[in-house]
């Protein structure tokens, strides 16, 4: 009896492609996608692997040693920098305009902060001029450096803040070991004769960087400047920007996929109980249809989307009623609900069941999800994996919504920016039309034989 | 059906009008090399109830799927009220119903919003619809039950509910693709009673079934389809009196085997000695003498059937008694 259950059980699963497919390559691919956002491709250090930072230098002078440690920093493992003076200005030009009504033009600092906050870089480096009398000038006069960081990847803060002082160290060790000395001097006393005998072998040791900056007393102060709060004490004391955006776009865009394949399998219920052969007898076509239900899901794909963000709005601080980020989100939730009803339409019109839909869907939406940012965020993700959430649906959705909540220029119109999301609603009004072309295909098997 | 309806309807059919409100001409369709229909002809007349019959994989619902629009004829044409009808559109048939064999219909839906949907998406919007839906709500006894899900509802009403659905554009030729499968007998009665009355109405029935007995009581006129051709059309007399005549078959049960050389006139069943079949056209002066030779030969008789012909006659013996897929 139980042999018999298990025989019919194996040829049923063998006779079924997709269900064979769900259940041993949907395990791999989970597997490999995790694996090389963690671990990275073939690679045994994690640290090694990962996306380093990219991160602008701003130097305060042009002096030798602001080179130094800007090539120090460049030389660490977890950051890639660029530096300020050989931006491109295409760069800015392509990614991120500046207003054109600004009156006066910007300072370097808020160039910086600008970048970050758009995110053309991970973080930016601000060195005050004479940056040799700011190392190790423990709680002295001279000006910090700044690090300007995106609250977004609050990882990159303290990363970044870690290697500056490694930089810092290793910028100049001689300087680092004549200031800790003469700090132990103020407060220990004079060396004994052995003492200064074993420093002057040391300072032979590290060569010829000893500066000689008497009364210093720190590494290198750092400070740390949030680009989304940026300049908003007098812009818009009120509002602060919330993560809360970040996992609203992230975990709406995912659900709003389940939902929409959930609807898109009404069409199979459709088929499997006869509606739909008796639909099409009466003077619906199934190109009418197909519109009429992407239509329909559609609205459902707005509806959750707005609750989802009202829900954050009134909950969790999110800033949804401004005039700007209202007019964004809803054009974001236009193009996305659009793309993702499509979507559903697809995979309804490709499954030849409900429960192949079912299967399908998980896969898919699984795999767009973890590898567009919507478990795992982007930015520590390796750079490989960064790239190839630009060919998923939700890569694309979370970008959008991200640049509406997140990456906004304060200083855009409405106008600005609703033409700054230009490249997301295109891709994701491009991927509505091309699913829903498709769809028409596969549908072509309820038409008459 | 009783007797005197029976003849009612045989009556009625003989003053029909003669010209076909449906008729499908040298009808061929093939599924890749398979052959579903070769060239059936079939005509349907107005007010006529016609029964088209066949064993499975005759090729009945390709030809209602290709009437319906839903399949495209290799050759062949389908005109209906003289208009020739474009294949594979559901659009142009505002004259013809269809009830698919499936209970199509929406279930988390009340019978008044299924009736609705199907009303809307025929073309009969508004006050009008509205009064259909009055009409057909009554019509099939849903009344009481015009709000509540169809879900809920026993298989009988979910039929009739799938009927109704089919007539709310007042169609002039209506498909029907086994309407009662699965229901209980007094719901099947009720059904036949709507149809009738549907029929009363002028509206043109074309029903396949396997309910041969039904078929032969309430149908006027009868196809029967065997591998995609029609092998024989008329009313259940003529398909008799064409097919198996109008003998008695007697079957003559013994209590145990005779000697087979007595009985030259009898035929003995292969299959079971004791069984005697013998056809008979006059049985009042037949019967009698042959009971009396299985006497006189020391036969002892257990039982005695006698079958009159009727339409599962006629099929078995157009289609042949071996099951076909």
């Amino acid at each position: 009896m139980i042999g018999t259950i298990l025989h019919v059980s194996w040829l049923t699963l063998k006779r079924d492609y997709v269900a064979l497919g769900l259940t041993f390559l949907l395990p791999v691919v989970f597997f490999s996608i995790f694996a090389g956002i963690f671990s990275g491709m073939g690679g045994g250090n994690g640290a090694s692997v990962m996306r380093p930072l990219s991160v602008l230098v701003v130097r305060g002078d042009d002096e030798p040693f602001s080179h130094r440690f800007a090539q120090e920093l460049d030389g660490q493992d977890m950051v890639n920098v660029t530096d300020f003076v050989d931006l491109a200005q295409t760069v800015e030009d392509t990614e991120t305009p500046a207003p054109a009504h600004d009156p006066e033009p910007e300072t370097e600092l808020e160039t910086a902060v600008r970048l970050v906050r758009v995110g053309t870089f991970d973080a930016a480096v601000v060195l005050p001029a004479n940056l040799l009398e700011s190392i190790a000038d423990f709680g002295g006069q001279a000006p910090p450096a700044k690090v300007v960081y995106d609250p977004s990847n609050p990882a990159s803060r303290m990363m970044l803040e870690g290697v500056m002082q490694s930089t810092a160290m290793n910028s100049a060790p001689g300087l680092m070991m004549n200031r800790g000395l003469d700090m132990f001097v103020q407060y220990g006393g004079p060396l004994t004769e052995s003492q200064k005998s074993a420093v002057e072998s040391g300072q032979s040791f590290f060569g010829g960087d000893q500066g000689s900056g008497a009364g210093s007393t720190g590494l290198i102060a750092v400070e740390s400047i949030d680009a989304r709060q940026f300049g908003k004490q007098e812009k818009d004391p009120e509002k602060k920007t919330n993560i809360v955006a970040y996992y609203a776009a992230g975990i709406g865009v995912m659900f709003l996929l389940f939902s929409m394949t959930g609807a898109g399998g009404a069409l199979l219920e459709e088929e499997e109980s006869g509606t739909l052969d008796r639909l099409l007898t009466s003077r619906l076509s199934i190109g009418s249809l197909l519109f009429g239900k992407w239509l329909f899901f559609g609205f459902v794909g707005i509806a959750q989307l707005t609750l989802m963000f009202v829900w954050g709005a009134l909950v969790f601080d999110l800033d949804l009623f401004s005039v700007k980020h209202f007019a964004g989100f809803a054009v974001m939730t236009l193009v996305s609900a659009a793309a993702a009803s499509a979507f559903g339409i697809l995979l309804a019109t490709f499954a030849k069941s409900r429960a192949q839909l079912s299967g399908m869907s998980t896969i898919l939406i699984l795999v767009m999800s973890a590898m567009g940012g919507s478990m795992v965020p982007r930015f520590v993700m390796p750079a490989y994996m960064d790239r190839a959430a630009k060919f998923t649906f939700n890569g694309w959705a979370i970008d959008g919504f991200l640049k509406v909540f997140w990456r906004e220029n304060p200083d855009h119109d409405l106008l600005e920016s609703l033409l700054y999301l230009a490249p997301e609603v295109s891709v994701l009004g491009a991927m509505a039309i091309v699913f829903l072309a498709i769809a028409g295909r596969f549908a072509r098997r309820w038409q008459p034989a | 059906m009783p007797k005197v309806a029976q003849s009612k309807v045989w009556a009625d059919w003989e003053s029909m009008d003669q010209n076909p409100v449906l008729q499908v001409s040298g009808a061929f369709k093939n599924y890749g090399q398979q052959p579903a229909l070769c060239g059936v002809e079939l005509s349907l007349r107005r007010g006529e109830w016609l029964a088209l019959l066949g064993p499975n994989g005759a090729g009945k619902t390709t030809l209602i799927r290709a009437i319906a629009g839903r399949v495209f004829l290799d050759r062949g044409e389908i005109r209906m009220l003289g208009t020739e009808l474009e294949q594979g559109k559901g659009s142009g048939r505002d004259n013809l119903g269809v009830v698919p064999q499936e209970i199509a219909l929406y279930p988390t839906l009340t019978a008044r919003e299924n009736l609705n949907v199907f009303g809307s998406l025929h073309g009969v919007h508004g006050k009008t619809l509205a009064e259909r839906i009055r009409w057909a709500l009554d019509w099939v006894a849903l009344t009481e039950r015009a709000n509540d899900r169809v879900g809920g509802f026993s298989g009988g009403m979910k039929r009739r509910l799938n009927i109704a659905a089919a007539v709310l554009h007042r169609p002039e030729v209506l498909l029907l693709d086994e309407p009662t499968v699965g229901v209980d007998p007094q719901s099947r009665e009720r059904i036949w009673d709507m149809l009738r009355q549907l029929q009363g109405e002028g509206t043109s029935l074309l029903l396949t079934t396997h309910q041969l007995d039904e078929a032969q009581q309430i149908c006027d006129r009868i196809v029967i389809v065997d591998h995609g051709k029609a092998i024989a059309e008329g009313t259940l007399e003529s398909l008799i009196e064409q097919t198996v005549g109008r003998e008695r078959m007697v079957e003559i049960q013994l209590e145990h085997k005779l000697d087979a050389h007595a009985w030259q006139a009898a035929v003995i069943d292969p299959d079971d000695a004791t069984l005697l079949r013998q056809p008979m056209a006059d049985l009042a002066a037949e019967l009698p003498s042959l009971l009396a030779e299985i006497q006189s030969a020391g036969g002892s008789v257990r039982d005695v059937h006698i079958r009159v012909p009727n339409l599962q006659t006629v099929f078995i013996h157009l289609t042949g008694r071996a099951l076909r897929e």
